[in-house]
C-alpha cells in the first residue's frame, strides 16, 4: 500500500470540474512543477549538473534547434523531442530515465502535450513575480472571506456556522497571547452583546503585553535562539536581551521592514542606538563549535553559511542552502550567487570562537533585570528569615542533645569504626592478610595494575564516610608503601557499593568528597598524580600519590558520602580500590579501612571532630564549652534535623539565584554584529568545503527574484533594504505567510520554507497576493495583519467538521472549517501556569527555569551540568524565559523546534512520549495542586469542584454526561486516599509541591487527580 | 503491520483521501510529488525492498574515536620507525587538527601486544582479552573511513550521513522505514553508559535524532534513574488502578468530544494514551534485570551489577533483541585519549570488552545472532604519530579520519573475516576502502533496504541517508 497521496488543490479542482480540462494550460502552475520535479535535475540551472547541454528552464534554450530538433517545439508535440522522450518504450531513450527513479504518469504526459499544443507559453515561477492585487469587487466583503469564499463556491462547499463565543475568546486568546482567558473573561464576553464586542477583545489582547512574547517565541524558534553555545562544551552565553527586545519589537509594533533592518544592520545605520545594536544579535543565536582541535576559521565560516541559509529560510522561503555546493537543482540559483550573498556576512569582526570568546560583543544592562532582581531579593529576604527563624527553633533542643552527646563521650569518643574484612581480593593476583589491629598488609605478585575489593559487614547503623590509611612497611621498596619499583603508591580510583546477598545487581553508593593529610603536586604537563579528590572522578589518569614526601610516616585520606547509607540487613558493604595509573606498579601496600556515622560535613577536614573535642573537655567543666566547639556542636546537631536541612537548602538556592540575577542585572555580553575594518574577500568554496576557495565573488543578491545593481548592494544595510524593498516579490509573502499559519494553524503555502519550485503552491493564490500587498502598504504593519485575519468569519467560523467534509479536505486546505489541531506545548505549558493559578505574569529579564525531572542534563554531559529550578516565584514564567540548553531542549516540551538551525514549520505528532509528559510533568502536576486546592474553598460538593475545574481548564462547564463520569472516578479515588491517606500525602508531595495541612488530604488528593485529568483532556490540548 | 501505515492517525487520513479519490479519476492522481509537499504525511514505500538479513541492529557506538593501532590494526613494522617523522608520501596534506597541526608527527608504535584468535587468526589486542574468544563470529573492517577530523562533527556524519546536525539519525531512518514489531516498546532505544568523570564530547541527542522526520521517530533514551523513560513513572501516591480509572474517563470524555468535534485525530490521542500506560509497565519490566539468572552477570562481567554500566547496557540491549525492538543503539563515551593511552585506553577497554564479547556469545546462544546485526565502532580512528612525547608513558594520540577499524557481527554478515587492510602506517586505507556511506548502505541493505530507493522529501529534495555522493553496499563482507 503506497500513501503517495495528498490534495493538490489545482488537481482536484479539476477532477471535480472536468470541463476545466480543456481550458488554457498555466504554465507556473500546472507545467514548471512537473518539469522541476522530473527535468531539472538535469536540465535545470546547475551547469555541473546538466546534460546534453539541454535546459528546460528556460524557453530560448528549450526551443532551440539542435539537429533540426527543439525539444519543445511550439504548438507542435509530436515535433518535440520532449513528448517523444518521454513517450518513448526504450529504456536508453525514456526521459526521465529509469534509473533517476522518477516516472511521469499518463495524465501528466497528456498535460505536457496539451501544453506544447496550445503554443506552449511561458513564465517565470510565480514566486519570483511581484504580486498583483486583482481586480475584484470585494462588495463589502471582508477580503479574506471574499477570497476564501470564492474557491469554496467554486467547490461547492459552503463555510461553517461560527463557532461559540466561548471557543472563539479561547482561541483568538491563544492566537495572540499564546495564553487562555480567564473563566471571568469567557463569561463577560458571552454576555457581552455589544455589536463591537469581538472587536474590543481582539484589540485588547493585540495590546496585552503577552502578545509580544507569543509573537517572539515564533521569532525565537526561527531563529535558532539559546542560552547556550550548542556544540563541544555547550557554554552560557548572555543573548536574553536580545530576546527582550524581539518582545518589546512586537509589543510597540514596530513595522516589519524595520525590525528587519535593525536586525541586519541596526549597526550601520546613522548613530545607531543601544537598541539597534542590540538587534543584531538576531544573526548571532546560531550554534558555536569550540571544539579543542577546530580550525577556528571552519567554524567561521559555518556561522557565515548559517546566517545565509537562515535568511533564505525566514524572509525569503527559499532553499538557498542547496547552493552551497552547487547550483540549486530546481531554483534559479547559482552557486556563486549564493557565495555572493555570503559575502555580506562574511566581513564580522569575528574570529569563530566560542564560549567567552564570540566577540564582537555589546555590553549592555538591561532594564528587564530590575524587576527580576528585586523578586530574588525579596525572596532571599524571606528565605532568610525563615532560616533564622529554624536556627533560633533548633536552639533549645540542642541543649538537650548535647546533654546527651556530653553523656556519650564521657567515657572518651572513637569516631571511626575499624573495618574487619570478610574477604579481600585482588583482579592481579596481590594476597592479603588482615592483622589483629585491623591492618591489611599485601603479598605476592606486583601487578601492573591491580584493583582492591573488599568485602565487609559493618556494625554501624548509618555510614557517612570513609578513612583509608595507608602505612609504610620494611617489606616494601625503600621502606616506603608500595613493593612497586619506587615504593611510591598511586591510588587512582574508590569506590564504595552496596550488595545485598542473592540479588545480582549492586547499588553504587556516591562519594561527594575527599580529603588527605598529604598529596603530591600534579605535575603540569607530566602525570596528574597527586589530589586526593581525584580518586572520584572514575579517571585512571589523574588519582592520589604521596610522592616526594619522604617522612615514613603513615597517610591518611577520608571521603565523605554525599548521604549517609543506611545498609540493609545482610547487606555488605564493598569498598574497590582501584591501581590503574599510567605508570602502573605502584599498588598499596599495607592499609587499614575505617567507617564513620559522623555527619559527613565534619569530614570535610582532618581536624579532631566536634564530639572527639567535646570528650576531650572534662566532664562539669566550669567554664563551659568553648564558642568555636559550641558552634561546630551546634552544626552538627542541625545537620542531622531534615526539616532544617530543607530549609537551608532552599536559602542556599535563593543565595545562589540572588547572585545570578545580580550578575545578570550588571552589564552582560550580548553577541552582535560589527564589520572588521579590514573586509574579507568572499569565494566561492568549492563544494562547499571551507578550506577550498574558488573564484572570487563580490557581494550581490538574487538577481532571479529582485535585480539590484552592484553600487546598491555593498553592505548589510544594502541587503536588508533589498529584502525589505516592496519590489520584492518574496519577504512579504513569506512573512504574510507565517502569520496566517500562526493563527490559521497552516500557511496558505503549507511550505513556509519552500515558495521555490519545489514547494507547494498556495491553496489561496490571489489571496495570498492581496495580503502581501497589504502588508506591505500598510507600513509592514503585523498587528493590522493578524487584526485583518482575525475579524475574518473564516478566522471565526466553527471547527467541527463533517464526516463529508473530512473525507474531501482532510487537510482543510479550501477553509470550509476552522482549524482543530494540538497547540504548541509550550502554550500547554503557560496554560497550566495560568490556568492553575501560578502564573507569573513578567516580562522581560534574565532567563529561569521551571521544574524539570531531576537528571535531565547529567547524562548529557557525564555530570558536568545539573538543572536546578529556580527558587521561588522565577519558577512560574512562561516558557520563552526558559533557559534553552541547545544539547538538551526543555523535557517538557515535545514537537519543538531545535533551535540548532532556522525552522519554521509546524511540527504535530501525537504520541504516547507526550502522553506521559502531559500525565506526569511537575509543571501540569502543581498546577493540578493549586487548582484542587482552590476547588476545595469554593464549594463543597463533588459536581460543584468538576464544574470548578472544568470552568478554569476547559473555560466551560460540563455536561451531566461528562460530570457523571468524573464524579464517579472521584468518588473512587476519594475512597481510596481516605483509605490510605499516607498515599494521599505522598501524591501532594510530588515533585517541588507540599501538602496544605489545612485541607483534608484525601479531598485535595483526589480532586488533583481530577485537576490533572481535566488538563489531559484532548480539548484543553486542542485550539479548537 | 510492520510500517508506520499502521499508524491510525495517518490510516484515518489515507483512508478519507483514497475514498475520495477512487470515487473520482483513478489514475489522475498519482502525482508523486505533492506526497512530498506535505510535512509529515510521507511513506517510505513499499518495504523492504528485499528479503531482509537482519530484523534489528544493536549499535555499540564508541564515542571519541577509539585507536585502531591500539586494538585492532596489528602493525608490527612501526617499531623500526618509532621516533622518526611520518614521511610526507604517506600523510599527503592530511589535515590535522589544532593541537598537534603545529608540532612534528613523529610515529609512536602501537603500545600493544597482539595475539591471533580462532580459525580466523584475527588480531586483537592484550587489552581486549575477551573478544578474543569471539573473533570467529566477527567481521573486522579495517578499511574504514570518513573525512571529518573533529569529534562532533564525525559523529554527526557516522550516524546520520551527514557532517551538520538536521539530517535523522539511521536509527531513526530505521525506525521510520520498518516501524516497530513491539506495540509495547519504542522502535528506536538509546542506552546511554553512566560515568562519573565529566565527558568531553556531549553525546548530543540529534545522535539518535528525527532531523526531518517526524519526531515519532527519534530515539528514546532510557535513563539510569527510577525513571527510564522521562515522566514514565507515575508519581508516588498515585496507585496504578487510579491511573486507570483516570484514562477509561479520558477515554470516554474524548470520545463524546470526538463525537461532537468530528476531528480522528482524538482516536489516536486515545491509543497513545493506552500506549503510555503500556508502557509504564514494559519498560520497567524490560529494565528491571532482577529476573537473570547469576549466569548472565558472569558472562557479562562484574561491571553488568553495576546499573547504568555499559556491561549493564549491553544485558539490556540483549532483552531489547528478544523483544524485538528495532534499533539498539549504545553509546560509551570517552574514548578520546590523546594521551596516556596505557591508562585511557585502558580503561574505555576495560568498560567494554567483555560486556561486549558476552552481547555476541549470549545473542549465539539464545539463537538471535543470525537476525540482529550487531556493530561496534566510533567516529574516526587515531592517527600514527604520537601527540606529547612519542617515547613517553604520557603520549598519546590524535585524531584521525583516514581509517579506523569496526567490526561487525550477526544478521546477514559474514563471520571470522577481516576486510580492506591499512598501509604499514595504519594511515591511509591501501585495500577496499569502507566510506560511512557505504557502511550505512550496507546496514539498510542488511535489512532488505536499498539505500537508493529509500528516500524522503524535504524541502523540494529526496533525502537519503547515504546522501548525494556514490555509495555501494560492501559485498564482500555478506554472508
Amino acid at each position: 500500500m503506497n500513501l503517495r497521496l495528498l490534495i493538490v488543490p489545482a488537481l482536484l479542482a479539476a477532477m471535480l470540474h472536468p470541463c476545466r480540462a480543456s481550458s488554457a494550460i498555466r504554465f507556473a502552475r500546472e507545467i514548471l512543477p512537473i518539469l522541476s520535479d522530473n527535468c531539472f535535475a538535469c536540465h535545470g540551472p546547475d551547469e555541473n549538473r546538466r546534460k546534453a547541454k539541454l535546459r528546460l528552464d528556460l524557453r530560448d534554450e528549450a526551443t532551440r534547434l539542435n539537429d533540426g530538433l527543439a525539444a519543445v517545439t511550439p504548438g507542435k508535440p509530436g515535433n518535440s523531442l520532449l513528448i517523444q522522450r518521454i513517450n518513448s518504450p526504450d529504456p536508453d531513450e525514456q526521459m526521465p530515465p529509469p534509473d533517476s527513479h522518477k516516472t511521469l504518469s499518463a495524465s501528466e504526459k497528456q498535460l505536457l502535450s496539451r501544453w506544447i499544443a496550445q503554443g506552449a507559453p511561458w513564465g517565470t515561477h510565480w514566486a519570483f513575480d511581484r504580486p498583483v492585487r486583482i481586480k475584484t469587487d470585494l462588495q463589502g466583503e471582508h477580503p479574506v472571506d471574499h477570497f476564501v469564499r470564492r474557491q469554496l463556491r467554486a467547490q461547492s462547499l459552503e463555510p461553517s456556522p461560527p463557532a461559540s463565543r466561548r471557543t472563539l475568546l479561547r482561541r483568538l486568546s491563544f492566537d495572540l497571547t499564546g495564553l487562555p482567558p480567564t473563566p471571568e473573561e469567557v463569561e463577560s464576553f458571552v454576555n457581552d452583546s455589544a455589536p463591537d464586542a469581538y472587536e474590543r477583545r481582539v484589540d485588547a489582547l493585540l495590546a496585552s503585553p503577552h502578545y509580544g512574547e507569543r509573537m517572539a517565541m515564533w521569532w525565537l524558534d526561527a531563529a535558532r535562539y539559546s542560552d547556550t553555545d550548542g556544540f563541544q562544551g555547550d557554554a552560557t552565553r548572555s543573548n536574553w536581551p536580545w530576546r527582550d527586545w524581539v518582545i518589546d519589537s512586537f509589543n510597540r509594533n514596530q513595522p516589519f521592514d524595520q525590525f528587519t533592518v535593525e536586525q541586519f544592520a541596526g549597526d550601520l545605520l546613522p548613530s545607531p542606538g543601544p537598541d539597534q545594536i542590540l538587534a543584531t544579535c538576531f544573526h548571532r543565536n546560531h550554534m558555536t563549535n569550540g571544539e579543542g582541535g577546530r580550525d577556528p576559521e571552519e567554524s567561521r565560516v559555518d556561522y557565515v553559511i548559517d546566517r545565509v541559509n537562515t535568511t533564505g529560510t525566514l524572509w525569503l522561503g527559499l532553499t538557498i542552502g542547496c547552493a552551497q555546493c552547487h547550483s540549486h537543482k530546481f531554483d534559479p540559483i547559482r552557486q556563486t550567487e549564493y557565495y555572493s550573498l555570503s559575502a555580506f556576512f562574511n566581513s564580522i569582526d569575528e574570529d569563530g570562537r566560542a564560549g567567552q570568546a564570540a566577540k564582537p560583543y555589546y555590553p549592555y544592562r538591561s532594564p528587564y533585570a530590575i524587576r527580576a532582581l528585586e523578586e530574588a531579593r525579596d525572596y532571599f529576604d524571606q528565605q532568610s528569615i525563615r532560616h533564622t527563624g529554624a536556627r533560633r527553633a533548633g536552639e533549645l533542643p540542642f541543649e538537650q542533645w548535647l546533654q546527651t552527646a556530653r553523656n556519650r563521650v564521657a567515657g572518651g569518643f572513637e569516631p571511626w569504626t575499624t573495618v574487619a574484612a570478610a574477604q579481600v581480593t585482588s583482579t592481579g593476583g596481590t594476597r592479603f592478610l588482615q592483622e589483629s589491629d585491623g591492618v591489611i598488609q599485601t603479598s605476592g605478585p606486583t601487578p601492573r595494575q591491580d584493583d582492591y575489593r573488599m568485602v565487609a559487614h559493618p556494625a554501624l547503623s548509618r555510614i557517612t564516610g570513609i578513612k583509608l590509611e595507608v602505612f609504610p612497611h620494611p617489606s616494601h621498596t625503600d621502606g616506603k608503601f608500595s613493593r612497586g619499583s619506587t615504593g611510591e603508591f598511586i591510588l587512582t580510583n574508590i569506590k564504595l557499593q552496596a550488595h545485598l546477598p542473592g540479588r545480582s545487581q549492586v547499588r553504587e553508593i556516591p562519594i561527594s568528597g575527599a580529603v588527605a593529610d598529604v598529596e603530591a603536586k600534579p605535575e603540569n604537563g607530566g602525570p596528574r598524580y597527586g589530589l586526593v579528590k581525584d580518586t572520584l572522578d572514575d579517571d585512571p589518569r589523574n588519582g592520589w600519590t604521596t610522592r616526594g614526601h619522604d617522612a615514613p610516616t603513615s597517610h591518611i585520606a577520608q571521603f565523605a558520602l554525599e548521604a549517609p547509607l543506611i545498609l540493609a540487613p545482610d547487606e555488605e558493604l564493598v569498598l574497590i580500590l582501584m591501581h590503574r595509573s599510567t605508570l602502573g606498579d605502584a599498588n598499596i601496600g599495607r592499609f587499614r579501612v575505617s567507617l564513620t556515622d559522623q555527619p559527613a560535613h565534619v569530614l570535610s577536614s582532618l581536624q579532631p571532630m566536634p564530639l572527639e573535642e567535646l570528650a576531650a573537655i572534662p566532664p562539669g567543666s566550669a567554664s563551659g564549652l568553648p564558642d568555636a566547639l559550641r558552634q561546630r556542636l551546634f552544626e552538627q546537631f542541625l545537620t542531622d534535623e531534615p526539616a532544617y536541612q530543607e530549609i537551608k537548602a532552599d536559602l542556599d538556592r535563593a543565595r545562589a539565584h540572588l547572585a545570578d540575577t545580580q550578575n545578570a542585572a550588571g552589564d552582560v555580553s550580548v553577541m552582535v554584529l560589527a564589520e572588521r575594518e579590514k573586509p574579507r574577500e568572499t569565494h566561492v568554496l568549492e563544494r562547499g568545503v571551507w578550506d577550498r576557495p574558488g573564484e572570487l565573488v563580490p557581494p550581490a543578491v538574487l538577481s532571479a527574484v529582485l535585480p539590484w545593481p552592484p553600487e546598491a548592494t555593498r553592505t548589510r544595510l544594502d541587503l536588508a533594504r533589498w529584502i525589505t524593498s516592496t519590489e520584492n516579490p518574496l519577504t512579504a509573502r513569506v512573512i504574510v505567510n507565517h502569520l496566517w499559519q500562526l493563527t490559521f494553524g497552516a500557511g496558505l503555502v503549507r511550505t513556509p520554507d519552500d515558495f521555490g519550485l519545489q514547494g507547494e503552491q498556495p491553496t489561496h493564490p490571489e489571496l495570498l497576493d492581496w495580503l502581501a500587498l497589504e502588508f506591505m502598504e500598510t507600513g509592514w504593519d503585523i498587528k493590522h495583519m493578524l487584526r485583518l485575519f482575525v475579524l475574518s468569519d473564516t478566522y471565526q467560523q466553527s471547527s467541527r467538521v463533517s464526516p463529508a467534509l473530512l473525507e474531501l479536505d482532510p487537510g482543510n486546505r479550501f477553509l470550509a472549517r476552522s482549524s482543530r489541531h494540538r497547540l504548541p506545548s509550550w502554550m500547554l505549558h503557560d496554560a497550566a501556569l495560568k490556568s492553575g493559578g501560578l502564573f507569573n505574569p513578567a516580562i522581560g529579564g534574565p532567563p529561569v527555569r521551571p521544574f524539570q525531572p531531576a537528571g535531565v542534563w547529567k547524562e548529557m554531559f557525564m555530570g558536568r551540568f545539573q538543572y536546578e529550578p529556580s527558587p521561588g516565584p522565577a519558577r512560574y514564567r512562561r516558557t520563552i524565559y526558559t533557559f534553552w540548553r541547545r544539547s538538551s531542549a526543555p523535557a517538557f516540551l515535545f514537537d519543538s523546534p531545535q533551535r540548532r538551525v532556522c525552522e519554521v514549520r509546524t511540527r504535530r505528532t501525537n504520541t504516547p512520549l507526550q502522553a506521559l509528559t502531559m500525565l506526569n510533568d511537575g509543571t501540569l502536576l502543581e498546577a493540578s495542586h493549586r487548582l484542587a486546592r482552590r476547588a476545595l474553598d469554593q464549594t463543597p460538593t463533588a459536581r460543584g469542584r468538576i464544574q470548578f475545574l472544568m470552568q478554569h481548564i476547559l473555560l466551560r462547564s460540563g455536561s451531566p454526561e461528562e460530570v457523571d463520569q468524573l464524579a464517579a472516578q472521584l468518588d473512587r479515588a476519594l475512597e481510596f486516599y481516605r483509605a490510605h491517606p499516607e498515599q494521599a500525602l505522598q501524591f501532594l508531595t510530588t515533585g517541588p509541591m507540599h501538602p496544605d495541612r489545612s485541607v483534608d488530604p484525601a479531598s485535595h488528593a483526589a480532586v488533583m487527580l481530577l485537576a490533572s485529568t481535566c488538563f489531559n483532556l484532548d480539548e484543553s490540548m486542542n485550539h479548537e | 503491520m510492520n510500517s508506520p501505515l499502521s499508524d491510525p492517525g495517518l490510516a484515518v487520513t489515507r483512508r478519507y483521501f483514497l475514498g475520495r479519490c477512487a470515487g473520482l479519476a483513478p489514475g489522475a492522481i498519482a502525482l508523486n510529488r505533492m506526497l512530498a509537499r506535505a510535512s509529515g504525511a510521507q511513506s517510505p514505500g513499499v518495504l523492504p525492498h528485499s528479503l531482509p538479513k537482519a530484523k534489528r541492529i544493536i549499535f555499540l557506538t564508541q564515542s571519541g574515536g577509539p585507536s585502531q593501532i591500539e586494538l585492532f590494526d596489528h602493525k608490527p613494522g612501526l617499531a623500526q620507525w618509532a621516533g622518526k617523522e611520518l614521511p610526507d608520501s604517506v600523510r599527503q596534506g592530511q589535515r590535522l587538527t589544532t593541537m598537534t597541526a603545529q608540532s612534528k608527527q613523529l610515529i609512536m608504535p602501537g603500545r600493544t601486544k597482539f595475539s591471533r584468535h580462532g580459525q580466523s587468526g584475527a588480531t586483537i589486542s592484550e587489552w581486549m582479552p575477551h573478544l578474543g574468544r569471539v573473533a570467529d563470529d566477527l567481521c573486522f573492517v579495517k578499511s574504514m573511513t570518513t573525512d571529518q577530523i573533529n569529534h562532533a562533527p564525525a559523529m554527526t556524519r557516522f550516524l546520520t550521513g551527514h557532517p551538520l546536525p538536521g539530517r535523522p539519525s539511521i536509527g531513526g531512518w530505521i525506525s521510520y522505514g520498518l516501524g516497530t514489531e513491539n506495540r509495547n516498546l519504542p522502535d528506536f532505544v538509546v542506552l546511554i553508559s553512566k560515568m562519573q568523570r565529566p565527558s568531553d564530547q556531549p553525546l548530543y541527542d540529534h545522535y539518535w535524532g528525527s532531523g526531518f522526520l517526524p519526531s515519532r521517530y527519534q530515539g528514546v533514551k532510557l535513563r539510569n534513574s527510577a525513571d527510564p523513560v522521562l515522566y514514565l513513572k507515575d508519581p508516588n501516591g498515585l496507585p496504578r488502578h487510579l491511573r486507570r480509572d483516570m484514562l477509561d474517563s479520558l477515554s470516554s470524555l474524548n470520545s463524546i468530544r470526538q463525537r461532537e468535534t468530528g476531528d480522528p485525530e482524538i482516536t489516536t490521542r486515545i491509543r497513545q494514551y493506552e500506549m503510555a500506560y503500556r508502557m509504564q509497565l514494559s519498560i520497567p519490566q524490560l529494565t528491571d534485570l532482577s529476573d537473570e539468572p547469576e549466569s548472565t552477570f558472569e558472562l557479562y562481567g562484574p561491571d553488568s551489577r553495576r546499573p547504568g554500566s555499559y556491561a549493564a547496557n549491553c544485558i539490556l540491549a540483549r532483552r531489547l533483541a528478544e523483544r524485538d525492538v528495532r534499533f539498539v543503539q549504545l553509546f560509551h563515551p570517552d574514548w578520546d585519549h590523546h594521551s596516556r593511552l596505557s591508562s585511557w585506553c585502558v580503561a574505555r577497554c576495560r568498560d567494554t570488552d567483555q560486556a561486549s564479547a558476552a552481547l555476541i556469545t549470549d545473542l549465539k546462544q539464545r539463537g538471535l545472532l543470525h537476525d540482529t546485526l550487531v556493530i561496534w565502532g566510533g567516529e574516526f580512528g587515531r592517527g600514527v604519530a604520537g601527540q606529547g612525547e612519542w617515547d613517553s608513558p604520557e603520549g598519546g594520540r590524535d585524531h584521525h579520519p583516514r581509517c579506523f577499524t569496526v567490526w561487525l557481527a550477526g544478521g546477514g554478515i559474514r563471520p571470522g573475516m577481516t576486510w580492506g587492510a591499512t598501509d604499514a602506517f595504519s594511515y591511509n586505507v591501501e585495500r577496499d576502502p569502507v566510506h560511512v556511506r557505504d557502511l550505512h548502505a550496507t546496514v539498510l541493505h542488511l535489512l532488505g533496504i536499498d539505500h537508493e530507493q529509500f528516500t524522503y522529501s524535504f524541502q523540494g529534495l529526496d533525502f537519503k541517508l547515504t546522501g548525494v555522493e556514490s555509495a555501494g553496499v560492501v559485498r564482500g563482507i555478506l554472508a
